[in-house]
């Protein structure tokens, strides 16, 4: 178990590394010129200014350091804390982090109850009915759900429950009220894999001879797939929760533009425009971190949750 | 300087003024609409703005950097300026100062002040105030050459403070720009404190002016917040209100979904959409099913133009191409396709708002009969699949674009695509668009500045002017360089009106005539308001006084 933990543990950090690594050489070793991009954001034009100038600029934001050195030196910030200042808006970036994140975060945990709650209700309904033409049209749905665009599912939205029926605003980030469609919009996709892959599950697990002697034992079908099914097809779920946190990010990009939303997706959008290059640096380690941090426990959790994996890995 | 120059120089003003009108009376009413009533206005309310976006590339909101037009709404109600400029007649006007004199060698401008001002934090507006706004624009101007307030201050050198609400301003060469700069946000008078603050500071909100309304917040991307001045009593002589602001508040949200924003001012939750693109024929229908007002104003400085890349071995280097593709542009179908019926057909270099507009109408016909002669004249001979060609070479053209292309380039394209030029649009993101721009790897290139003086087209298109940029560089053959650089030049260096008109209208004929310059459409500003909006009245350089508007039904 304890080597399971730790292999897990450096597996987790050599992914985050590379992330950062990664961005790292997209954004400042790549043909564009960083200096003349640091400089357009923060409102200069590079044609204007003199050797001079320039020199002591390439100085002020670090880049007249050799590659390994700026590359060393910009993450012992990182790991202090410190994600550097805003070249666009001369603010730090950890304030606006802090400022836009737990938007984010909130959206996205309302997002994942949701979809959880969607799914996992969506297939055991789906499994449970006996009714055949009603089961498999239940069963095509999720594939329609994962098909259709975020941003049409949003405008959707917008249009009957907000301009329509007017029962949620269509924009903002003022109280619950204005997470609901956000939350839902965003849901849905991850909502129509759960379901997707649950049934899957579902079916498999049906067919299991343990199943078999839960009948022979006189339990109900209720029964069964509450205490035996559920409990046994639900696994992966956990690894998929583990991606949707991951996907986040480049979500709620679409999600925050159509509603008009204060966070991290749409930071991470103006940033990439204004390029804004140490914002879209946090921002991608942060949600690598998020991402590599949510798998890690979800690989943590999985040998408490199913004794034969941690046995497994014993064995080998 | 004698004292006796002012009434001169004022009758020689007046008299600049109803050449403006005489020049751009033609298609007025198309080009400005607003909204007036009668009856008593209401108190209170909240006026809330939708605009389409913030600025990316550069983040402020100090007035002196800011060139961003929605920013300059925002902050003509919350800083003032010395004098205003009448938005009918294009004549200055007094507002922070009541009277002023200019010198007959156009070097010095005397500006008397008015004595009851403050700023909203206390502070009383005087020549000493005065002096270090524009003593710190000009160290600014000085540290950041790319600056956009740069132009307005070309030629000055120092302040005087004559006496406590006396300021004498020196130029040391000649600017004849420089009263109608007074009167622009970009010169806008900001207290002492907030020239204490950094730039970065003030860019952020540490604006601190005289105006109706203060600025509560503003937060990048997401919006701006005003709050009304209770003890606010000297608007410009261009208001309708003489106090203090009917609004209590000003909200403003950036959205840039167009059919939320769209949405949303139809429910009710708006009361004035303000893209930037003027509205299409559908929008127009759509706000018209809630008796929305639609508010136009043509905004003054240069039209949608497009310059040519004449560079050596350009294609455009050929003026016989030059002039067939003026030829091939339709520009009566563009107005009437892209955006709506009674939408202005553009008339020459500047848009008609602007003073001393001289129409080029007559020359902008579409012609394309006459295009395809001069392309034949010039050995670009049509094939077969319908473009043309010249020792096997495609006549094709590179125009690059910002995010995304729209309608509008797509139907120039088109139209161009009919004369057998093929118009290859390059959509860059902001990094790239600007190494392609400098590298001079276009042909047709675009860009605009609004500001109600012919001078805003030497900021775009004056090599002396625009530190060099490529696009002023690569506009012209040098002999019409030589032109176009006397024609600013006398415009700049006569403060008399006649003088001015000569120069500009010399300039608009060489842009025209040489072609320099390729306009497309009057940049033409649309706003909706809500039927409850009453009081909008545009100002000159198309921005709106928020102390003026207030909200019928307001309880």
């Amino acid at each position: 178990m304890k080597t399971y933990i730790i292999s897990r543990i450096t597996q987790a950090l050599l992914v985050l590394l590379g992330a950062y690594t990664i961005t790292y050489v997209i954004l400042y070793l790549l043909p564009s010129d960083a200096l003349s991009l640091m400089l357009t954001a923060s409102g200069v034009d590079a044609d204007t200014l003199s050797a001079a100038q320039l020199a002591e600029a390439r100085h002020h934001y670090g880049l007249d350091r050799g590659v390994v050195d700026q590359y060393l030196h910009l993450l012992g910030n990182l790991l202090r804390g410190d994600f550097g200042t805003s070249l666009s808006t001369g603010s730090s970036v950890t304030t606006l982090l802090a400022d836009r994140l737990p938007q984010t975060l909130m959206l996205a945990g309302c997002a994942i109850t949701l979809s959880v709650t969607a799914g996992v209700g969506f297939a055991y309904t789906a499994t449970w009915l006996r009714w055949r033409p009603l089961r498999l049209a239940l069963r095509r749905l999720p594939a329609l759900g994962l098909s259709v665009p975020v941003f049409w599912t949003g405008l959707l939205l917008i249009q009957i429950f907000s301009f329509t029926l007017g029962w949620f605003p269509s924009m903002g980030n003022k109280g619950f009220a204005s997470l609901v469609l956000p939350a839902v919009t965003l849901s849905i996709p991850s909502a129509a894999i759960y379901a997707q892959v649950l049934m899957r599950s579902f079916d498999d697990v049906w067919g299991e001879s343990y199943i078999a002697t839960a009948r022979a034992k006189g339990l109900s079908r209720a029964q069964i797939q509450w205490r035996h099914v559920l409990r046994n097809a639900a696994l992966p779920i956990l690894t998929l929760i583990g991606l949707q946190i991951g996907n986040t990010v480049s979500g709620a990009v679409l999600v925050e533009t159509v509603f008009t939303r204060v966070g991290v997706g749409r930071l991470a959008q103006e940033s990439v425009l204004r390029q804004d290059i140490p914002v879209v640096l946090a921002v991608v380690t942060i949600s690598a971190a998020a991402f590599v941090t949510i798998n890690l426990i979800v690989d943590l959790l999985y040998p408490l949750l199913d004794p034969r994996i941690a046995r497994a890995a014993k064995v080998t | 300087m004698t004292s006796s120059s002012y009434s001169v120089t004022r009758r020689r003003l007046l008299l600049s003024a109803s050449a403006v009108v005489a020049l751009s009376a033609t298609g007025l009413s198309t080009i400005i609409s607003e909204a007036k009533a009668a009856g008593a206005p209401t108190q209170g309310g909240t006026l809330r703005i939708a605009f389409l976006r913030d600025n990316t590339t550069l983040v402020s909101i100090d007035p002196f950097q800011v060139y961003w037009l929605e920013h300059r709404v925002v902050l003509r109600n919350v800083a003032e300026s010395l004098t205003d400029q009448n938005p009918q007649t294009g004549e200055i006007i007094p507002w922070l100062a009541t009277s002023w004199q200019i010198s007959e060698d156009g070097l010095t401008y005397t500006f008397n002040l008015r004595k009851d001002v403050t700023f909203s934090n206390g502070t009383p507006l005087n020549a000493e105030a005065v002096r270090i706004a524009f003593d710190s624009n000009k160290a600014f101007a000085a540290s950041v050459p790319a600056t956009f307030g740069r132009t307005y201050l070309a030629g000055y050198d120092h302040s005087e403070v004559v006496d406590d609400h006396t300021i004498r301003i020196r130029l040391s060469k000649q600017n004849a720009g420089f009263l109608q700069a007074t009167s622009t946000t970009n010169l806008a008078i900001l207290a002492p404190e907030s020239y204490k603050r950094t730039p970065e500071e003030r860019s952020r909100g540490a604006i601190i002016g005289t105006g109706p309304f203060v600025l509560k917040e503003y937060k990048p991307e997401i919006g701006i917040k005003l709050a009304r001045r209770e003890d606010y009593a000297w608007p410009s002589k261009a208001a309708l209100n003489p106090g203090r602001a009917y609004l209590e508040a000003v909200e403003i949200q950036y959205i840039p979904e167009e059919s939320v924003r769209s949405g949303q001012f139809l429910q009710g939750e708006l009361e004035l959409v303000w893209p930037r693109d003027p509205f299409s024929d559908v929008d127009i229908k759509q706000f018209q099913s809630i008796n929305a007002q639609i508010l136009s104003r043509s905004l003054p400085g240069p039209a949608l133009n497009l310059y040519p890349n004449v560079g050596e071995g350009r294609i455009l280097s050929d003026p016989l191409v030059r002039a067939a593709l003026q030829k091939a542009i339709d520009r009566k179908t563009f107005a009437e396709g892209v955006y709506s019926a009674d939408f202005p057909v553009v008339q020459g270099p500047y848009d008609t708002t602007t003073p001393y507009f001289k129409s080029q109408a007559a020359k902008l016909a579409y012609d394309p009969d006459g295009a395809a002669q001069l392309l034949d004249k010039a050995g670009w001979l049509r094939r077969d699949d319908g473009w043309r060609y010249k020792n096997g070479k495609r006549l094709t053209l590179v125009r690059p674009l910002q995010t995304a292309e729209t309608a509008g380039d797509v139907l120039i394209q088109d139209q161009l695509r009919q004369a057998g030029i093929e118009l290859k649009l390059e959509v860059l993101v902001a990094g790239e668009f600007l190494t392609f721009v400098s590298a001079a790897r276009y042909d047709l290139h675009s860009t605009y500045m609004t500001r109600a003086d012919p001078v805003v087209l030497q900021t775009i298109l004056d090599p002396r002017y625009t530190n060099n940029s490529a696009l002023s560089i690569n506009a012209y053959p040098p002999e019409t360089l030589k032109k176009v650089e006397a024609f600013f030049d006398a415009g700049l260096q006569t403060t008399s009106s006649e003088e001015r008109a000569k120069a500009y209208a010399g300039l608009q004929d060489v842009l025209i005539d040489d072609n320099v310059a390729f306009p497309i459409y009057e940049r033409l500003w649309q706003a909706a308001a809500s039927p409850r909006v009453r009081d909008f009245q545009w100002t000159s350089e198309g921005f709106a006084l928020f102390n003026d508007i207030w909200l019928d039904g307001t309880a």
